[in-house]
């Protein structure tokens, strides 16, 4: 999967704004979206918030969990623990990123977010590395990984794939029977 | 005729169509386009913008929508383009006089400017008294009555009379030429009144009041009158951001009024280089000549700069320096009697590396407007002018900062050596000067734009450098060499040089008059009637005519 694809699913989550402009409900295949109220709080998915604040047609307000103090919580919880922590929202990094990108104008703290977003990533990623380390060098035949985000796990799966494929050509390989006279 | 509510008689009116946007070649021009196609892209209006270099180039490109012009019509558009009933123009322009076609134009035409502006339009009854008196006999509304019916002695003797007064009241009204407030600003108040305005068109319209500066295009108070209205709107944004007391991302645009140097692209080049390369420094030590470089070298020691530290680039000169660097400069500038060393302007900050201010953006954007390194058209320039106004091209903002160092020093160079060579001469009724086909960078000076800062930096040096007090108050014509092989100058005049002028230019009509009696081949192609293009075999009796007419 390529990490746009990942991006573009991660665009489906609902997020709160605060429309200037004012709409009756629309009728969409996926559902239905508004009314909108200048002024008035409204649940609309990420992509159509995006496209709002570029119009200037709304201010959008960062969810729950993009806020300093619950962040830093996590990061410390994940540096602790071997496995991973429950983190609030599947596609966090997507979503900060967008976020980040388009309207950091409506985030407090906007730079601090970032930098801890990165390093509770970051921590994970090294996590993930290191049970595929420990996988393949205990030539495990099965793991289980819970609270793993989609773009995580996008990170190594060609990877990790393509990997256990050869090492098992070269495995097989090695048997009696299979060796090949040149 | 003028709109009095510039969002329900044009907004409103142009978000619901396709528009046809058409912008001339300067800065400010550039900006309000920028502005308006921000607000077009919140709107989703669909729009075709076709840049245009001079009445002919609108001319092909004209089209038959609702149209809006930006910076371009001082003249009477209906008979030159010939539109069609239903087609609207909207006409957003800074060059004075408009013409009075357009002013009282009631259904086609309608004008985008500021009405508090000291326009000094003459009354209707004034001008069109005869068009009444002809439509009462029935005729179509003529510059003259055709005179089917005789008049009487009396009547026609008062007809004479009329047209001669009115020809005198127009005269009057469209000789001087100037610039009224930028199309920039008007743009974006039309942004303001309508809650859209950001932080990037407030920076925009920033840039397009100080090119009217940079070019001289205003007089000194006009330009202070408007950037205080620019501050009210530049506290305005930054109180909304920081009210919390979160501070805000650093990757944010914020824009800050500085009282900075008057140093071109100080931050972006040396400081020497940009004392050296900027007009006003230049000219006050008279750096053409040897006491005045020793003058520089005196000024740079009294404020206690060592030349190893000045000569480096700005970014990487020691901290310790550049904290008090504008005071200890200004108070250094009034020992050697440089008053307004610093000016009233603005800054923009965005990311950390990132700092320019409203003049280096209106450099850089000049220079890339006027490229004349590589073969590409005027429209692909203008692309890329426009282009480095966005935050997010900044490459090309340092290419255009790179070429304005480059037109820069070449305007140094030929000012010194113009100085040096006397190659001013005077003739009378003004100053005159040629640049000849073998000088260095000549080409550069084949841009209005380039050719202005020259002609402007070349009067100001001259003045400093003449002994001859009866001179100082000239104006100067300037011709450059535009085509080799066609044979053609491009020539152009400026007021003279004084502290308090109100920067009207009177030689647009002098030009049409002087080619005119002498039937000299020209072309008023470009927007600026004090620009045009001549024949090299015709600036002899060009000149004398100008001579005449002018003494």
């Amino acid at each position: 999967m390529d990490p746009a694809e990942v991006e573009f699913l991660a665009e489906k989550e609902m997020v709160k704004i605060i429309p200037n402009f004012s709409l009756d409900k629309i009728y969409l295949i996926g559902g239905d979206l508004g009314p909108f109220n200048p002024g008035l709080p409204v649940e609309v998915p990420v992509w159509l918030a995006l496209n709002l604040k570029q119009r200037q047609k709304c201010r959008i307000v960062p969810p729950e969990w993009m806020d300093t103090d619950k962040l830093e919580e996590i990061r410390e919880q994940e540096r602790k623990l071997d496995t991973f922590t429950p983190i609030p929202s599947l596609y966090y990094m997507e979503l900060t990123k967008l976020l980040l990108n388009h309207s950091a104008d409506n985030i407090p703290k906007a730079d601090e977010i970032r930098t801890l977003v990165k390093d509770i990533w970051d921590t994970r990623v090294a996590k993930l590395r290191l049970s595929a380390d420990s996988f393949i060098s205990q030539q495990e035949a099965h793991a289980q990984l819970d609270n793993l985000t989609l773009m995580e796990i996008n990170t190594t799966r060609s990877f990790l794939l393509d990997s256990l494929n050869y090492m098992y050509k070269l495995r097989s390989n090695l048997q009696p029977g299979r060796s090949q006279d040149y | 005729m003028f709109v009095t509510d510039i969002r329900k008689e044009f907004y409103d009116v142009v978000v619901n169509q396709r528009v046809a946007l058409f912008v001339s070649p300067d800065i400010d021009a550039l900006c309000a386009c920028k502005v308006l196609q921000a607000l077009f892209h919140c709107d989703q209006v669909q729009y075709t913008l076709v840049p245009v270099a001079g009445w002919q180039d609108l001319g092909t490109a004209f089209m038959e929508h609702k149209d809006l012009y930006i910076n371009c019509s001082n003249v009477d558009l209906l008979e030159t383009l010939q539109p069609e009933e239903d087609s609207v123009f909207f006409i957003c322009d800074t060059h004075r006089p408009v013409d009075v076609v357009n002013v009282y134009n009631d259904t086609q035409i309608k004008l985008l400017i500021k009405q508090d502006d000291d326009l000094g339009v003459p009354s209707y009854d004034d001008i069109f008294r005869d068009d009444e008196e002809d439509e009462e006999e029935g005729e179509d509304s003529g510059n003259e009555s055709d005179g089917s019916a005789e008049p009487s002695g009396k009547r026609r003797r008062y007809d004479e009379c009329v047209c001669v007064c009115r020809r005198e009241i127009l005269f009057d009204y469209e000789q001087y030429e100037f610039h009224g407030t930028s199309a920039a600003l008007v743009m974006f108040e039309l942004a303001w009144v309508m809650s859209k305005d950001t932080k990037d068109m407030l920076w925009w319209s920033v840039i397009g009041v100080t090119d009217q500066w940079v070019h001289d295009k205003i007089p000194h108070m006009k330009y202070v009158t408007d950037i205080a209205t620019l501050q009210r709107h530049v506290s305005r944004h930054n109180h909304r951001n920081e009210d919390e007391e979160n501070s805000l991302s650093i990757d944010c645009m914020r824009i800050t009024f500085e009282y900075d140097l008057r140093l071109v692209l100080y931050q972006h080049w040396s400081l020497y280089e940009s004392i050296c390369n900027s007009c006003y420094t230049s000219c006050s030590f008279k750096l053409w000549s040897i006491n005045g470089q020793k003058k520089l070298q005196e000024f740079l020691a009294d404020m206690g700069l060592p030349l190893k530290q000045v000569r480096q680039k700005f970014n990487s000169m020691d901290m310790a320096i550049k904290e008090n660097l504008r005071e200890v400069i200004e108070e250094s500038a009034n020992k050697f009697s440089m008053k307004d060393i610093r000016v009233q302007t603005f800054a923009v900050h965005f990311g950390f590396k990132n700092r320019f201010l409203a003049s280096d953006v209106v450099h850089a954007a000049a220079a890339l407007l006027e490229n004349v390194e590589k073969d590409e058209t005027p429209a692909d320039n203008f692309i890329k002018a426009l282009d480095c106004l966005s935050r997010s091209n900044l490459e090309r903002l340092h290419l255009g900062i790179d070429l304005a160092k480059r037109k820069l020093k070449a305007i140094q160079q030929t000012v010194a050596s113009c100085i040096c060579t006397n190659l001013i001469l005077s003739q009378g009724p003004f100053l005159y000067c040629h640049l000849l086909e073998g000088t260095p960078d000549v080409k550069l000076f084949s841009k209005p734009l380039a050719l202005t800062l020259l002609c402007k930096y070349l009067l100001k040096a001259f003045v400093c450098s003449t002994r001859n007090k009866r001179c100082k108050i000239l104006p100067l014509i300037m011709a450059a060499p535009l085509d080799v092989e066609k044979g053609t100058v491009i020539v152009l005049g400026i007021p003279p040089e004084s502290e308090t002028s109100d920067k009207k230019n009177f030689f647009g009509r002098a030009f049409e008059k002087a080619a005119e009696s002498t039937s000299s081949r020209t072309l008023h192609d470009h927007f600026d009637t004090s620009v045009i293009e001549l024949k090299m075999e015709d600036r002899g009796k060009f000149l004398d005519a100008l001579i005449t007419l002018l003494s």
